[in-house]
């Protein structure tokens, strides 16, 4: 795997997903040096008796209302011109929640880290040599990147 | 507050008679020299004087620890409960049973590092943790609901919530009720799940959004590619699936109706578990105790039921599906039991194998309701069921005989070991002491090169001459070595805690970075900051066994009399699990005794450990509450 270079997002099998939660595990630990699930950019919800395990992540929409909401555009929350990435610039974002509030998915894909007051949400580990940390980790390879040209 | 690393840094304690809660810093506790899991649930129980009360006492704490490498990457997703157990017979000991799951780890981003309820409420309850908020709740509504009941309804009620749970079994104070979370991940020997019901304590709901520090991520990335790597090559790699044991012809038309998915503990690489449907009886899971079922059937729907069964009732399967029905099936091929004596004596349905005419499920379901509902004998586990028909039946006494040939001197089944190590183990233990000993395990008599192998491992820290152990059961020199080290390793692993089936040495051994110790010790520093090298970890481990031999030694007067194992395995070769044990040489097994005494430093006449060994570990104040008791001699 190497580094994300076009309009990609992340897609998750859910009859592979064994909701071991390592992606989350791995995004936290690679993207705030702690482990927090809560503070993962991914988020699975375990499903012990059924199985089908769910998982949400940014799908890296192609007109991102995120963006477009967010008081701050282009500084806070920007789109890398080289691989289309939306990304949140942590030191720019005020935490205001606009691009939370904005979101089309439910539950919204973006969220606001409490303690720093700074939305946080998944930019396939922008500028990562390995490409997004969470895939390379998943042990059962039940989560993988799709571009969206494939669709 | 400190910032802490690894440690969640906080130990709760619920009162229920009086509903407070208390917030204690786990630095309280020393966490740096008992680590968690039985350890630091050890030095709780020990700051609580040891309470010289029965299981059902509300006085009994019943102790929930997670360890510091809980709830971050790697095979660690796992706590110990540690408590005056009502399943340990003759006598309820203070003993140990870990499990998985979410909630370990749950219970760490909530912000705790232990959890221990003591006291008793007055109408059924479940303690709600949401991180900082704490509140005991009403449970009247949950009360008699299956464990799947109970969780779904509270993960509905608090969604992102891990729910540690007990079913009508333990409700009802069946001394083999399990503490469950999820579908298997169980403690299931001790029956905490009774001691849960005694408190009317039905659930423990734990959500937390907090966080794990690590000390040194970088380095910490380091150890997980080692562990991605060892995962890949490990030889021994466990997943179980149903029907375990059975015949691959079974297992593989099991498997292709019904095998939905791996499954297993949070944060872990190895998913061991598996999540299995069959159509209008039922999903659940499997791990290994109750892959024992398939032992005694070849319908295997039919034991699917009682697998699922016995997760919603919340029963400790070690017990009906290995222990219970062993004992019945030994005692019937003896020609003790005879066919027409299990339904008129013993009130049971008599499947084929005790020569009758029903079936595996109507003898499982008949069983698992009646221990489920609190019905004496059977719910008081095997132990006390033989007890309870010894001097009423006419073949009560031989029965009581069997008994004794398949359980250690406490009343629990005895696991595969099958040399003198593990006989050792059993005797100075207050349970099986399989928890954690799947080291014994690797002197595959089959494959004695694997044996050898994994035995290098052994010559890590202090116990150098502990590389061999006698299959033939006829060398006793050296055994001391290999016991000693194996308890500390015990007390280590339960204690990070770091999972028995990624960590026996069979499976986790390539030299040098992933040796035992050497790997423990540095993932243990990198995630808590603390210098921690392989000899003090070591240190740490026979501090530990220390602490709970001094337990023993405090509230149940634990002597050398008391290390010993049942009469039949000093008289005969005893054969279980198609593994044969003994006989054993009872002058040499003192001997034995004696050298193992004396290399723990312990006194040697009494079995019990000594000022200077206690002082060695910085034990002193245990020391001086020892001779305070007059138990220091």
């Amino acid at each position: 795997m190497s580094m994300v270079k076009a309009r990609t997002h992340i897609i998750h099998d859910q009859n592979i997903c064994t909701a071991c939660g390592i992606c989350e595990l791995m995004c936290s630990l690679y993207h705030e040096d702690l482990y927090s699930p809560s503070l993962s950019r991914s988020q699975i919800v375990r499903q012990p008796f059924t199985a089908d395990h769910e998982y949400y992540v940014c799908q890296q929409c192609e007109s991102p209302k995120c963006y477009e909401a967010c008081p701050l555009k282009d500084a806070a929350i920007c789109i890398d011109s080289a691989t289309g990435i939306v990304y949140i610039n942590g030191e720019e974002c005020t935490g205001c929640g606009e691009c939370v509030n904005a979101c089309p998915f439910d539950p919204p894909r973006i969220n606001i880290n409490v303690k720093s007051d700074v939305a946080f949400k998944c930019d396939l580990c922008r500028g990562r040599e390995d490409g997004p940390i969470c895939i390379e980790y998943c042990p059962f390879q039940a989560i993988k990147l799709e571009s969206k040209d494939e669709r | 507050m400190k910032k802490t690393y690894g440690w969640a840094g906080n130990v709760l304690h619920v009162d229920l008679t009086n509903g407070k809660v208390e917030k204690i810093p786990t630095s309280d506790y020393k966490p740096e020299e008992f680590i968690g899991g039985v350890g630091l649930n050890a030095k709780i129980f020990w700051e609580l004087g040891c309470p010289e009360v029965g299981a059902y006492d509300p006085d009994n704490p019943l102790i929930i620890s997670a360890g510091p490498l809980t709830g971050i990457y790697g095979p660690f997703g796992r706590a110990e409960v540690g408590s005056i157990s009502p399943q340990c017979y003759p006598d309820e000991l203070y003993t140990y049973s870990g499990f998985g799951g979410m909630f370990p780890a749950e219970m760490k981003y909530a912000g705790y590092d232990s959890i221990f309820v003591t006291g008793k409420a007055e109408k059924p309850v479940f303690l709600s943790i949401v991180d900082d908020e704490v509140k005991v709740k009403d449970a009247n509504e949950l009360w008699g609901m299956d464990t799947f009941d109970t969780q779904q309804k509270l993960m509905t009620d608090e969604p992102g919530s891990s729910n540690l749970v007990i079913g009508p079994a333990g409700e009802n104070l069946s001394r083999i009720a399990v503490i469950l979370n999820e579908t298997e991940c169980a403690a299931g020997q001790g029956g905490f799940g009774a001691v849960m019901g005694s408190k009317n304590l039905k659930a423990i709901s734990a959500k937390g959004t907090g966080r794990i520090n690590i000390a040194d991520p970088n380095s910490f990335m380091d150890l997980i590619k080692l562990i991605v790597e060892e995962n890949k090559k490990s030889k021994t790699a466990v997943n179980f699936r149903a029907p375990l044991f059975a015949t691959p012809e079974i297992q593989n038309g099991f498997q292709d109706r019904y095998y939905k998915k791996q499954y297993g503990c949070y944060g872990c690489p190895q998913q061991c578990h598996s999540i299995h449907e069959v159509k209008d009886i039922g999903r659940g899971g499997l791990s290994c105790a109750n892959g024992f079922y398939w032992f005694f059937s070849d319908k295997p729907e039919d034991i699917w039921e009682a697998n699922i069964l016995s997760q919603k009732l919340g029963i400790n399967t070690f017990e009906t599906a290995l222990f219970f029905p062993h004992l019945l099936m030994a005692s019937y091929v003896r020609g003790i039991l005879k066919s027409n004596k299990v339904r008129d004596d013993l009130g049971l349905p008599v499947p084929r194998w005790l020569g009758g005419t029903d079936s595996n499920h109507e003898f499982l379901t008949v069983l698992l309701g009646k221990i489920a509902n609190g019905e004496k004998p059977y719910s008081e586990g095997t132990a006390r069921f033989i007890e309870y028909y010894k001097d009423k039946l006419e073949f009560g006494r031989e029965l009581m005989a069997v008994y004794k040939e398949l359980s250690t001197v406490n009343g629990y089944h005895v696991h595969y070991i099958n040399n003198l190590g593990g006989e050792l183990h059993k005797a100075v233990d207050t349970r099986d002491p399989y928890n954690s000993c799947h080291d014994y395990l690797n002197q595959d008599t089959e494959n004695p090169h694997i044996h050898n192998e994994a035995m290098d491992h052994f010559g890590l820290p202090t116990f150098e001459q502990s590389q061999t152990v006698d299959m033939n059961k006829t060398d006793y020199q050296r055994v001391d070595n290999t016991t000693a080290w194996v308890q500390d390793n015990q007390s280590l692993k339960n204690s990070l805690p770091v999972c028995e089936w990624f960590s026996t040495p069979k499976n986790f051994h390539n030299s040098p970075q992933m040796d035992l110790r050497v790997f423990e010790s540095r993932m243990l520093s990198v995630v808590t900051g603390l210098d921690i090298d392989t000899s003090s970890l070591a240190e740490t481990g026979e501090r530990i066994t220390n602490l709970l031999r001094a337990i023993m030694v405090k509230r149940e007067n634990r002597t050398r009399e008391s290390d010993t194992l049942n009469e039949p395995y000093f008289k005969k070769a005893v054969t279980m699990n198609m593994v044969q044990t003994g006989p054993i040489d009872k002058d040499k097994f003192e001997q034995l005794k004696d050298r193992f005494y004396q290399l723990r430093g312990w006194d040697v006449r009494t079995g019990q450990p000594t000022r200077a060994k206690l002082e060695e570990l910085g034990l002193n104040d245990v020391a001086d509450e020892l001779t305070k008791v007059g138990r220091l001699r």
